[in-house]
């Protein structure tokens, strides 16, 4: 049977829910067009979450478990999953669109010699016809994403290289369910090391927050960048707490300190889809954009008629969020008494 | 080809750097189709991809503190020259631009592996690269996969999503990477690919004079067969993906702006326009 492979990114908490929710995207498409689901394990003392993802729909785990993996290293981590490919031969590999699956995946993909599509937003499975050449290929991967700054959408396939690669956008598919009735295959692989050149890359510090709030719930999330400053957040807080919302932030603001990372919202932060966000002081980066583009109504405030966030917002003020904010908090207690 | 200024000091960590930059459809305009609804990139203005810029200001941030030569490579058609000259404005010492119809449609693989020749060749004429760095990724494709393919065909270590290059001594360059939540330092062995993320540099804004300066700088023009570049292996043909369908993104948002220099007006009008549109903020 042909396989699906799924990278399984580990982080402190254990797997990164971005590969959970692909694991979840694999077993519907392997039971809708007969493959089988893989993990792919990489990491030390990482073997004890092979049952999780197990029960979470992969039927086999390939593990390499190793001290010279206890740090994320690109070179390591690469030669480890092309060792496991070159035996294995998935027909298909997908990785999370995270900070870590973005760089190893396309270095994986060119060892390989292979194709690769990055952060898709839709997977499928379909047939494929070559224009040239009148090839019919049956089961191709369909790799869908936006481009061209997300206004043209593009599908994509790798008819003749295995294995079909794309990486996947956080967000997407949803966690499939936990099932612990269900059972499957673990394979360890001891992989040599010992060619590597060991000093070539070393990871020394690692600075990771974990998240404490979960936005993704919110009804109404109102989202603070750059130009909110610190006394800005004062006002946005007081618009969400009057709107019954959550309080979000661009990755400019975060790294700035003036709100902690579990608010940031974007593609190193969380993807949400609120009924109503409102963006402030936020320009629109791509980065920040493919984590609240779902969201059903998007409001922006900005003093910059050009900022790329009015192209994507229902409703855009431009002007001083200093004065807008006080404003519109007025009127809405107003409304309210 | 390379031009080596005599000005800069000797010391043995004078960096010869190469930075790739994508001339990329200006994104401040919309996309053009061709009738078959693929892209028309011919007939569109290319400027320099702006994530570029923060790999130029990285790399000229560099020459600066330790001496060293900045080289610009470019795989493009060759109407890409004003977008080089933007970044030969700001500090680019020189540019190579890689031009050939054969090297149409290659998608990243095929991309990787052609500008992966510019460099060797450049390596071979240099003496050394010791770094060579990218934009976190090009605004038409934003795929991030350049800099990683690169250094794989190139067999170099590489790091995406730079910060800041912290520290460049003894051979090793220690860097600041962006992850969730956070950070990682991670110390890497030169030559290596760095991919720049952005937020810690300010691209220079060239002044006349440096757009001037810029005029006289030398670009060379190479094909496919001057880096040696095995043909079967770039090109539509020579690229494992095929695009097989494109259509415009469907955004169904409702596009109200509001400017009003009156305050009170803004806000009633946006107020009434919710109320209009049945949309309750509470
Ligand atoms: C690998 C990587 C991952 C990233 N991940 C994320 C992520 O997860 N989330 C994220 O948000 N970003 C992320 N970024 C960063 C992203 O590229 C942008 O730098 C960031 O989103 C910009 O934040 P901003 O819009 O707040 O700041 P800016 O781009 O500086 O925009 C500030 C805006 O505020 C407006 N403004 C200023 N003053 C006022 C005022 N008084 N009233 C009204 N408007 C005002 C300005 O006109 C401007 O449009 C990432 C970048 C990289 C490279
Ligand atoms: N055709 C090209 N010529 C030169 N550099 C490129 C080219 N394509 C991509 N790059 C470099 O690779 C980075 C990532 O681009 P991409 O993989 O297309 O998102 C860009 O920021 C450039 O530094």
């Amino acid at each position: 049977m042909s396989k699906i492979f799924v990278y399984a990114e580990v982080v402190e908490e254990g797997i990164a829910e971005p590969s959970l929710e692909l694991i979840g995207r694999a077993r519907e498409l392997a039971d809708k067009h007969g493959f089988s689901v893989s993990a792919m394990l990489v990491g030390f003392g990482v073997r004890k979450l092979a049952d999780e993802l197990i029960y979470r729909g992969a039927s086999e785990v390939h593990v390499v478990d190793n001290e010279v993996l206890s740090k994320y290293n690109l070179l390591f981590y690469t030669r480890a999953i092309v060792e496991v490919v070159e035996n294995e031969k998935p027909d298909i590999f997908l990785f999370p669109a995270t900070t870590t699956g973005r760089e190893l995946a396309p270095r994986v993909a060119a060892r390989l010699g292979t194709g690769i599509t990055a952060d898709c937003t839709a997977i499928e499975i379909g047939d494929y016809v070559d224009p040239i050449t009148g090839k019919k290929y049956e089961k191709l991967l369909y790799q869908i994403r936006p481009t061209f700054g997300g206004t043209i959408m593009a599908a994509i396939v790798t008819p003749n290289h295995r294995p079909q690669m794309a990486t996947v956008r956080p967000g997407v598919y949803s966690v499939p369910p936990r099932d612990t009735s269900r059972s499957g295959r673990i394979k360890e692989w001891t992989i040599d090391f010992s060619e590597e050149d060991v000093g070539c890359l070393e990871v020394l510090e690692v600075k990771r927050e974990r998240r404490k709030v979960d936005l993704r719930s919110a009804k109404i999330i109102v989202s603070g960048g750059r130009g909110a400053r610190p006394e800005g957040f004062k006002l946005i807080r007081e618009l969400a707490e009057l709107l019954g919302g959550e309080v979000g932030a661009s990755r400019a603001a975060v790294d700035a300190g003036w709100i902690s990372y579990d608010h940031q919202v974007g593609l190193t932060g969380q993807t949400v889809k609120p009924d109503i966000y409102i963006a402030v002081g936020i320009s629109g980066a791509i980065q920040h954009v493919v984590g609240m583009k779902d969201s059903k109504i998007i409001i922006a405030i900005n003093k910059d008629p050009e900022a790329p966030i009015f192209r994507i917002a229902d409703y855009g003020l431009v002007g001083d969020l200093f004065v807008i904010i006080p404003k519109l908090i007025e009127r809405l207690k107003v409304a309210k008494s | 080809m390379v031009t080596v200024n005599s000005k800069q000091n000797p010391s043995s960590e004078r960096l010869n750097i190469v930075v790739l930059v994508k001339p990329v459809p200006d994104p401040k305009e919309p996309p053009k189709f061709k009738p078959d609804g693929t892209l028309d990139r011919l007939s569109m203005k290319l400027v320099m991809n702006p994530y570029d810029k923060y790999a130029v200001e990285a790399a000229l941030q560099l020459r600066e503190a330790l001496g060293g030569i900045v080289i610009g490579v470019s795989m493009a058609p060759p109407h890409a020259i004003d977008a080089l000259r933007e970044a030969l404005a700001m500090g680019v010492d020189e540019f190579i631009l890689l031009s050939d119809p054969r090297l149409a449609g290659s998608d990243t693989l095929a991309t990787s592996y052609a500008l992966s020749m510019v460099v060797k060749k450049l390596w071979s004429k240099l003496g050394k690269v010791d770094l060579v760095l990218c934009g976190v990724e090009s605004s038409d494709s934003n795929t991030a996969h350049i800099g990683p393919e690169v250094a794989e065909w190139l067999g170099l270590p590489s790091v995406s999503y730079v910060d800041k290059i912290l520290e460049v001594s003894g051979g090793y360059v220690k860097v600041k990477k962006l992850i969730e939540g956070g950070y990682m330092v991670i110390r890497v062995k030169m030559p290596a690919v760095l991919t720049i993320a952005g937020t810690s540099y300010t691209p220079r804004i060239p002044t006349l004079r440096d757009v001037i300066t810029a005029r006289r700088k030398q670009i060379t023009t190479l094909n496919a067969d001057d880096v040696s570049i095995d043909t079967s292996k770039v090109g539509l043909l020579g690229s494992p993906t095929r695009v097989i369908k494109m259509w415009a993104a469907e955004i169904k948002r409702r596009g109200k702006i509001f400017t009003d220099t009156d305050i009170d007006r803004l806000i009633d009008n946006f107020l009434a326009e919710l109320r209009k549109d049945g949309v309750k903020l509470k």
